[in-house]
């Protein structure tokens, strides 16, 4: 199948299986015992308040009919209205997105950047020095709470070294002199675009630690994935072939083997990015990094159904397209591989 | 006396595994001359791989080059660095190996892998890469040389696979090819026409060829001389046509008796009795007197050294009966 022929295929799936989490999830908002209109008035309501809430909210009217007000909002970008805060849940995603987005992709950039070419170098070097030092920190990452460790690089980058700052995404002096233009809600972009170079280095140095916090367990699944298929790649033929050739051994691994080996290892990447959207929860409290995760953790703690939906949404829309990409990826790596 | 291209002296190599060492080979000694085919025929196991990838030094974990020396253009590739080995492989000494699918790396075009080699060896640009790799494959004998280079292995038939490898083999001007199994994979018809191509490109650029297989209607068609290995030692070599027709080493003659003949109308073939040995475990005396009929007493106890089998003096067997029987 011609690759854009498919490409539009899955695009069209996709918006199919959006269509299904929403019914999924919309359903279970109704189902679930809780009273949003109780909710959307405050404490102590009276009944009559209630019921005004109930016909605000469209709660009154059948079902599939509350359905379809929905998704027509949503087809116009409205997610609709937090029942608790009553902000539009836009105005606030527009916030916490690229919050997390910065430091999920900071993440994960840290965990491919460190983490392929030990793992490349411990599969290489099977049974050496190399190989046990990147086994010992891939156990190391993997197995280490991650709360524990945020509160460690705290103890030891800012209480202790005085390098890098305790939590926040900016500190309050540079939030009050430097005010940030928000374009793409990325600080490190905003301020690059913007040409505020003493704003970007404050953002960079707030990303720091939660950034490699996070990357660590990602980290540990880049070198075990990467070391196993490169270990196995390079007990091919081709690689006797390559080395009959008299080619240079770095470009052996970093080449020939690596571009058969890697893409497990994206998998595992790809995975790891989704999950962190919203699976950053504790590294987002620990450095006060106020994105998706807290925002969808509060919700679900108040039963904030309209908030909990479109959080659903949005992770489901990039789970949806980080697939998209790696089978897209796959067939661009390896010519073999058809797309169908 | 024209000077040998390449002569292993006393090769050894041995593999460490948990199970014990295995003596894969055992004092192997051999010459090849300037544009000659060689064959190095035997069973698996017998260690004709292994001393193949001991000339270029590639012999795979746990393997190990124990003794011996190698001598390429008059120099010691075995007192070689890894770095000064990488400029002989690939440009003077090259390899294919039996599968041509396998031995292509997946991911990358024909063309690209025969570029880079050109490029690793000779300082040119990539569009005079492309010309000369396509040059070579035209050379070869492949139609549509653009195509095939901008084609994935998985493309290409075996025939024109391995077609590719002998072109990246040669790509840059080496002068000793050691071929693996090279048709094993192929269609007869196909074993045919590589053999062919590998014949033609021996007699037009010089190139030696040291034929690894145990085909010996493959050493018989295109080798001049040949060496027969047994439990990682040569027990007779001498030229094909003497060694195949007047076969000294009883190992040799059972080779040759469990050859399917068509002219010979025997009802059934003889196989030789028993199996390769494992190489863990050492035989002492002949290591084919566990399996030999005409074995005695100093078989078993005496290793046989090489000893001229007639008049010529080119042809040896490592074996006590010679000379005793017939004379």
């Amino acid at each position: 199948m011609p690759r854009w022929e498919y490409l539009i295929r899955r695009l069209i799936l996709s918006v199919l299986v959006l269509l299904g989490v929403t019914v999924i999830t919309f359903t279970i908002s109704r189902v679930v015992p809780s009273n949003p209109a109780a909710l959307w008035v405050g404490p102590r309501p009276t009944q009559e308040q209630i019921s005004r809430a109930r016909e605000i909210l469209g709660l009154d009217k059948p079902l599939p009919v509350q359905y379809i007000r929905y998704i027509s909002a949503l087809l116009q970008g409205d997610f609709g209205v937090s029942v608790r805060t009553h902000q539009p849940i836009l105005t606030d995603l527009r916030t916490y997105l690229p919050a997390t987005l910065e430091l999920v992709i900071a993440a994960m950039l840290i965990a491919l950047g460190i983490g392929l070419p030990l793992g490349v170098l411990a599969g290489a070097y099977k049974g050496t020095l190399v190989d046990a030092i990147a086994r010992l920190i891939a156990v190391a990452c993997v197995s280490m709470p991650t709360f524990w460790l945020a509160l460690l690089f705290q103890l030891i980058f800012f209480s202790n070294l005085h390098w890098l700052p305790v939590s926040g995404r900016l500190s309050t002096v540079i939030k009050l002199t430097h005010p940030i233009e928000q374009v793409t809600g990325f600080y490190l972009i905003d301020s690059a675009l913007a040409g505020d170079w003493e704003l970007f280095r404050d953002a960079l140095v707030h990303l720091i630690l939660p950034a490699f916090t996070l990357s660590t367990y990602a980290l540990g699944l880049t070198i075990r994935m990467t070391r196993s298929s490169m270990v196995e790649v390079l007990q091919e033929r081709y690689i006797t072939t390559a080395r009959a050739a008299g080619l240079p051994e770095r470009e052996i691994f970093f080449k020939f083997a690596l571009k058969n080996a890697i893409v497990p290892t994206l998998t595992v990447l790809g995975l790891s990015f989704v999950y962190s959207l919203t699976g950053a929860i504790l590294i987002e409290v620990i450095f006060s990094w106020h994105g998706l995760g807290t925002y969808v953790t509060e919700a679900v703690l108040a039963v904030d159904f309209p908030v909990i939906i479109a959080v659903t949404i949005i992770v489901t829309v990039f789970y949806v397209f980080i697939n998209l990409a790696l089978d897209w990826f796959q067939a661009i790596l390896d010519p073999r591989v058809t797309l169908g | 006396m024209t000077e040998p291209l390449l002569r292993i002296e006393d090769l050894y190599v041995r593999f460490r595994t948990d199970e014990g060492t295995i003596r894969a080979v055992n004092g192997v000694n051999l010459e090849i001359m300037p544009g000659e085919m060689f064959g190095l025929v035997g069973e698996s196991g017998c260690g004709k791989s292994v001393t193949g990838l001991s000339i270029l030094k590639l012999v795979p974990h746990p393997g190990r080059i124990t003794r011996g020396k190698i001598w390429f253009r008059g120099e010691n590739l075995l007192e070689k660095p890894e770095s000064a080995m990488r400029e002989i492989r690939g440009r003077h000494i090259a390899m294919i190996f039996q599968d041509p699918m396998s031995s292509l790396n997946p991911v990358f075009t024909v063309g690209h892998q025969i570029t880079r080699v050109i490029r690793r060896h000779h300082h040119v640009s990539r569009r005079e890469a492309w010309e000369r790799a396509a040059g070579t494959l035209d050379d070869l004998g492949i139609p549509d040389p653009e195509r095939v280079m901008r084609s994935y292995p998985y493309e290409l038939s075996g025939g024109m696979q391995q077609r590719v490898m002998i072109a990246i083999a040669l790509s840059c001007g080496a002068e000793l090819l050691i071929a693996d199994e090279p048709t094993t994979a192929l269609d007869v018809t196909i074993q045919a026409q590589i053999l062919e191509l590998l014949n033609a490109l021996r007699i037009r650029r010089g190139v030696s060829i040291l034929m690894i297989t145990h085909d010996l209607g493959v050493v018989a068609e295109t080798c001049d001389r040949v060496a027969v290995l047994y439990a990682g030692r040569v027990v007779e070599s001498g030229p094909t046509d003497a060694v195949l027709q007047a076969p000294a080493h009883p190992y040799t003659q059972g080779l040759l008796n469990a050859l399917p003949r068509p002219s010979a109308r025997r009802k059934s073939l003889q196989a030789i009795p028993g199996s390769v040995p494992g190489g863990i475990e050492e035989i002492p005396g002949c290591p084919f007197h566990p399996r030999c009929a005409l074995a005695d007493d100093l078989c078993r106890s005496k290793t046989p050294i090489m000893t001229p089998v007639d008049s010529s003096g080119a042809h040896l067997a490592a074996c006590h009966l010679i000379g005793k029987s017939e004379g």
